[in-house]
């Protein structure tokens, strides 16, 4: 990971969280460095998804921080969160049915620390399809398009990280290959950094350098995803063996 | 020359026009938000005695009040969203029935304290009195403003809903507030100056109304009833729904009064019952 938290982008110290009285993670620790890129793997219901919405603020903290750029984070409501740069897709993909294709994309953007990097042009160079269908209302889409439709609605808020919870489920192949290469596209030219949640774990280690695996709401293991990869055991144990598509 | 239908029609029309702009702010309050605001009345009372008052106590023109009785119900009303109403968004619809009807019951005592329970006439600009002569029916002037204003109002609405930014912002944060919040949209601001809005617009009904329905205490709970069949005959949170429900309403309410005085006013409440069996969830509702 990284060598001092003050270089952590976004870190999470000892986070206890859940929802109501049911705890989900009991004390993790994460770093994402400045354009960083890390996995965040393990079993159905480990608290991946937890992981993020308590990054954004959706659970109940009950103890540790979550920092964001160095300034503690952890009582901040959910909006200010995602103004200050912090982009999140949700699972569900989420897509607002009342807006239509282009409204869902402009309606939350903003420019962000770094500048306005990503426009309509850029996003729909990026996703032409969406263009197509830019008139289409959110509930007139496919999986595939509204899960573009999801990436690039949190891209047009130009954060500095973007959370991905499983953004291949549930999808055809080729739609797969399009994401990919999306994300790989997002990831050059070093601006954002991104934590992705999946459960294609052969996909989630190839895009990015450092991998987390959670095992029952605590960090069963840290380290570069290249290790990983050639770790077969360690991948049994804690991921489990997945038939992947044919990537 | 038209038969004399055609002028019953126009009156019902205006009826109407009156009956949307006083319930399409809790059209969305109720459909949109979920949020059961049975002092929306009270609220078009304020605009009401804000126009009694400026009118007859400080000689503005009638017109020059109308925009004041907006401004100033809007501005009491988010006093009590920020107040009472944000504490029980997540509450039962039963909590929000007892505060909001507590605060009607509030409403009459309180117009009753300063204004007296006798009705409060206005005297009408010269302007709106009379009536045009329009292929043999004479149509009064007060009535034809009256549908002139509630089509500007519609337009506004509906074109702040579909093609402004924050007509977006609030349909998304309509459509999922956690999403919306979670892509930075404040949902809590969005939904307090939403729902200042539509009771500014029923404070401008209520100012508007003087002239056809008179004003005193207990319209924050007469008109209750009218807005209320409006909301539910038209459809949980659609403006064209309540459109629609506030001219049949209107409509049935002048023309029942007229074509059978012995069933008077009960005619919207058939009319009612009628379109609720045909379509429970309203003429345009989705739920």
């Amino acid at each position: 990971m990284v060598d001092s938290m003050a270089d952590a982008l976004l870190s999470l110290a000892d986070v206890r969280a859940g929802y109501g009285d049911a705890a989900v993670l009991h004390g993790v620790s994460l770093d994402v460095p400045k354009s960083g890129s890390i996995a965040l793997l393990g079993r159905n219901g480990v608290g991946k998804s937890t992981l993020l919405l308590t990054i954004m603020g959706y659970t109940q903290l009950r103890s540790g921080t979550v920092s964001w750029q160095g300034q503690n984070i952890s009582r901040m409501s959910p909006h200010l969160r995602a103004r200050s740069g912090i982009g999140w897709v949700a699972q569900e993909r989420e897509i607002f049915p009342s807006l239509n294709v282009e409204e869902n994309l402009t309606t939350t953007a903003r420019a962000g620390a770094a500048g306005a990097h990503w426009t309509l042009d850029s996003i729909y160079r990026m996703f032409p399809r969406l263009k197509e269908r830019r008139g289409n209302m959110g509930n007139q889409l496919s999986g595939g398009e509204q899960q573009m439709l999801a990436i690039a609605r949190a891209l047009m808020t130009n954060p500095s990280v973007l959370l991905l919870d499983e953004p291949l489920e549930g999808l055809a192949p080729v739609i797969v290959e399009e994401l990919i290469d999306a994300i790989k596209l997002m990831l050059s030219d070093k601006r954002l950094a991104i934590v992705l949640v999946e459960q294609h774990t052969e996909i989630a280690l190839e895009l990015t350098t450092d991998a987390v695996v959670l095992e029952r709401g605590t960090v069963a293991w840290r380290g570069r995803s290249q290790d990983l990869r050639n770790d077969t055991a360690t991948l049994d144990r804690l991921v489990g063996l997945r038939v992947e598509p044919d990537a | 020359m038209l038969p004399p239908i055609f002028g019953v029609l126009f009156d019902g029309i205006a009826y109407g026009m009156l009956l949307f702009v006083l319930s399409v702010g809790l059209s969305v309050t109720l459909g949109l938000m979920n949020f059961v605001n049975l002092a929306h009345c009270a609220f078009a009372m304020v605009g009401g005695y804000v126009t009694v008052t400026l009118v007859n106590t400080y000689n503005w023109p009638f017109i020059a009040t109308l925009p004041v009785a907006f401004i100033v119900t809007a501005l009491i009303s988010v006093v009590f969203e920020r107040v009472f109403y944000r504490r029980l968004y997540r509450a039962s619809d039963l909590d929000q029935v007892l505060l909001t009807i507590g605060l009607a019951f509030v409403s009459v005592a309180v117009a009753a304290y300063f204004f007296g329970t006798l009705q409060q006439p206005i005297p009408t600009p010269a302007f709106l009195r009379g009536s045009q002569q329009v292929l043999g029916l004479g149509l009064g002037n007060y009535r034809i403003f009256l549908i002139v204003t509630a089509l500007i109002v519609t337009v506004l609405v509906v074109a702040g809903l579909e093609y402004t930014r924050f007509g977006a912002m609030v349909r998304a944060a309509v459509d999922n507030q956690r999403m919306a919040s979670g892509l930075g949209i404040n949902v809590d601001a969005t939904f307090a100056i939403t729902f200042a809005i539509g009771s500014g617009l029923a404070g401008l009904g209520g100012a508007l109304a003087i002239e056809i329905v008179g004003l005193d205490p207990s319209f924050s709970f007469t008109y209750l009833v009218y807005v209320l069949i409006v909301v539910a005959v038209g459809g949980l949170g659609s403006i064209a729904g309540s459109f629609i429900a506030a001219m049949l309403i209107g409509i049935s309410d002048i023309a029942g009064k007229y074509y059978f005085p012995e069933l008077g006013a009960f005619l919207i409440y058939l009319v009612m019952i009628a379109v609720l069996l045909w379509k429970p969830s309203g003429l345009f509702g989705k739920r």
